[in-house]
């Protein structure tokens, strides 16, 4: 059996995980290339004008994937990995909506339910109607489902050790990491990046956003440094957090990089058609007033040129420059 | 305290609720453009309509002396169970000084809930409390039965707007009850006045009956759907809506585990296309557009206000449901923007075809010739 796996959504985030659960059950797995303008294309031909630009993009993934010889397409339905949060509806429904929407998808997709209360996926229950899809046994997958989560575990203390999710896949894969090194600036700044890892990381989305403000002399954080439990701990305060799973994790992040004193501003990428960011955006707004510190939004759809993205971060950077190393 | 809510469904009944414990009520207002106007400058582009409209609903309603809100809240993971949190933020940097009683999911919930109900009651007893939820709830049931009535109705009456007007009437009738027995009554009368309306004499048969489905808010509202109801009678098209405030009520204080409400019996056939609700009524939605068909409705108009997130993964599966039950099904995006004339002309599209399919279907040959 060979599975397909599309290079979109979580990808960015889990894609060691199921990686390591392939392997150990000796499946072959297929990813997508990265993403192109003829993945977008395919994408948005097969989706609803009004979805979020990440699903479409994920839908040209899917379509990519079924053009080679994949007996199957992974689509797990994310419902939960934490307790109380869910995923974005679009989640819930992903594997419905593709498969009523790109052709030849029916009868080779394999969608699993993802209910669990770790986000390590170590408690997951339902072993048997996975097994079931896959021609294996239960006690396999139970097996191959601890296998992935130590995996995964070792991939987020990359993180946390200050890695992004492109250098701690690297480290992962013990590919050789071009260690990055700071450019001479004695005007160095601090920005935090929030946004999905899906949008971050996709380059078409992000248009390698990190990259870019390093080699204006920033160094960069992103919500998948920061510890989990500090996240949850500044969430506690608030008498109501967002419903679903990764917003929230941003906003956590959000206050705590608006109150960490080493952090000069923060940027906000958020692609078109997002539901949550329509109210994340807001309250990262009110929150950076209270707190007085820069911050701004950068809205990527499939049509926004690399040229615009360039500027506003340059403008960006500029700013906050001035505002710390003020000309006397 | 003087305290407002939002402006959807039986708005009356929640006045009723709230002044027999004591409150004073302002009443919102149906929102009309000027609301829509308030609405857009204060709230962020990107959130969705119903956002929006309650929004400037109570903006309007703050400016008429409201001091304090009351609204649902729930942590279904749709944007509405997060709403309250993001209006309380933006009227309080608009300097409002405005309180929020959210109330939260009783079964989920409960001592939540329990609260909520505790701050609002204030002094009165949770007797005296309890019995006025059993009268607001008989007064909704009571208004909806004779609303569905009117839907059906409407699309023969003799003299345009007769109908408006007698439900505005009843609506007056109903406001004058106090208690269960007075619904009762009121109901009769209620009855009477539906009947008295003059009507063309109707084939049941050729009648085109059409089913409306779709996120809870722009479905039940007029002023958020362009009135699509009133467009569809005046094209001599019965409706038959899927949402009602005393049928979601009935649902959600069921707890007779045995008795089985029609909307579980049905929520299977939804199953195949959607696996889960997604935080909406997303699988109801299709449960009602395969029920309907069943039933020989002509076809489903499906209406979501622009990027609502789970009614976007039901529209992407519409079409096929639309070809597998080979029912014409139209799903419409509303918003503060967008015109009534594409929507018009989709709408016109739409009934072409389901009354092609009618007369195909039922092979009556009168309804060639309307
Ligand atoms: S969180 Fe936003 S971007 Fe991600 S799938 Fe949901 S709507 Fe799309």
């Amino acid at each position: 059996m060979k599975v397909g796996l599309p290079r979109a959504l979580l990808f960015y985030y889990y894609d060691p995980l199921w990686q390591a659960f392939f392997h150990a059950l000796d499946i072959e797995t297929v990813t997508s290339g990265a993403t192109t303008p003829h993945i977008v294309d395919n994408g948005v031909r097969n989706s609803v004008a009004e979805i979020c630009v990440p699903i479409k993009i994920f839908c040209g993934h899917v379509v990519e994937l079924l053009a080679t010889d994949v007996d199957a397409v992974f689509i797990p339905r994310m419902i939960t990995v934490e307790e109380r949060k869910r995923f974005c509806p679009k989640f819930l429904g992903l594997p419905d909506m593709m498969r009523y929407t790109v052709p030849g998808l029916e009868g080779r997709l394999l969608d699993p339910d993802i209910q669990c209360r770790q986000e390590s996926l170590a408690d997951a229950q339902d072993y048997e109607s996975l097994a079931k899809m896959l021609g294996k046994s239960g006690r396999e997958v139970k097996r191959a489902f601890a296998v992935a989560s130590e995996q995964w575990e070792v991939f987020r203390r990359y993180h946390r050790s200050g890695m992004n999710i492109d250098e701690a896949m690297a480290a992962l894969n013990k590919k050789e990491n071009p260690v990055y090194e700071p450019p001479k600036n004695e005007k160095r700044l601090t920005i935090a990046v929030l946004g999905y890892v899906y949008n971050i990381y996709d380059s078409f989305v992000g248009m390698d956003i990190i990259k870019k403000l390093r080699l204006m002399g920033a160094d960069v954080v992103t919500f998948e440094m920061l510890d989990d439990g500090s996240v949850a701990e500044k969430l506690q305060r608030y008498s109501k957090t967002t419903p679903w799973t990764f917003t929230n994790k941003l906003l956590g992040a959000g206050y705590d990089f608006f109150e960490d004193p080493k952090i000069d501003g923060m940027i906000h990428v958020t692609a078109f058609g997002c539901g949550p960011d329509s109210m994340l955006g807001r309250l990262l707004e009110f929150i950076a007033v209270d707190h007085g510190k820069p911050f701004m939004t950068i809205r990527v759809d499939e049509h926004t040129g690399e040229a615009h993205l360039s500027t506003r971060v340059e403008a960006f950077t500029d700013m906050l420059r001035r505002k710390k190393f003020p000309v006397r | 305290m003087k305290v407002t809510f939002p402006y959807m469904g039986p708005v009356l009944a929640y006045k009723k609720l709230l002044e027999a414990v004591g409150h004073e009520v302002i009443m919102p207002q149906k929102p009309t453009q000027g609301t829509f106007d308030l609405a857009t400058k204060y709230s962020p582009e990107f959130l969705c309509f119903p956002f929006k409209c309650l929004m400037g609903t109570y903006i309007e309603a703050l400016e008429a002396g409201a001091e304090a809100i009351v609204t649902t809240g729930g942590d279904d993971n749709c944007r509405a169970g997060f709403y309250a949190e993001v209006h309380r933020r933006i009227l309080a940097s608009l300097g409002y000084n405005v309180q929020f009683f959210v109330i939260e999911s009783l079964f989920k919930h409960p001592r939540d809930f329990i609260g909520s109900i505790r701050d609002l009651k204030g002094k009165y007893s949770w007797w005296h409390a309890l019995g006025t939820i059993h009268f607001c709830y008989d007064l909704i049931a009571a208004m909806d039965r004779i609303q569905e009535r009117i839907r059906i109705l409407r699309a023969h009456e003799k003299n345009k707007g007769d109908f408006t007007r007698a439900w505005r009437d009843i609506e007056e009738l109903f406001d004058t009850c106090y208690d269960r027995q007075d619904v009762r009554e009121t109901e009769k009368k209620a009855w009477k006045i539906l009947h008295s309306v003059p009507v063309e004499l109707w084939d049941p048969k050729q009648a085109m009956r059409i089913g409306i489905v779709g996120e809870i808010y722009v479905t039940m509202e007029g002023h958020a759907n362009q009135e699509i109801e009133e467009t569809l009678a005046a094209m001599g098209v019965e409706v038959v809506n899927s949402q009602y405030v005393s049928h979601w009520l009935k649902q959600r204080l069921q707890i007779l585990p045995w008795r089985k409400s029609h909307m579980e019996k049905i929520i299977a056939k939804a199953k195949p296309y959607l696996k889960l609700d997604l935080g909406g009524h997303e699988q109801e939605n299709i449960a009602h557009m395969i029920d309907y068909w069943e039933k020989g409705l002509d076809g489903v108009i499906h209406l979501m206000p622009f990027a609502c997130m789970p009614e976007l993964v039901t529209q992407s599966i519409i079409p096929r449901i639309s070809k597998d039950l080979g029912m014409p099904i139209v799903s419409l995006a509303l918003d503060e923007q967008r015109g009534t004339a594409n929507i018009q002309t989709r709408l016109e599209a739409f009934l072409d075809l389901a009354m092609g399919k009618k007369i195909r279907r039922a092979g009556v040959p009168g309804l060639a010739a309307r």
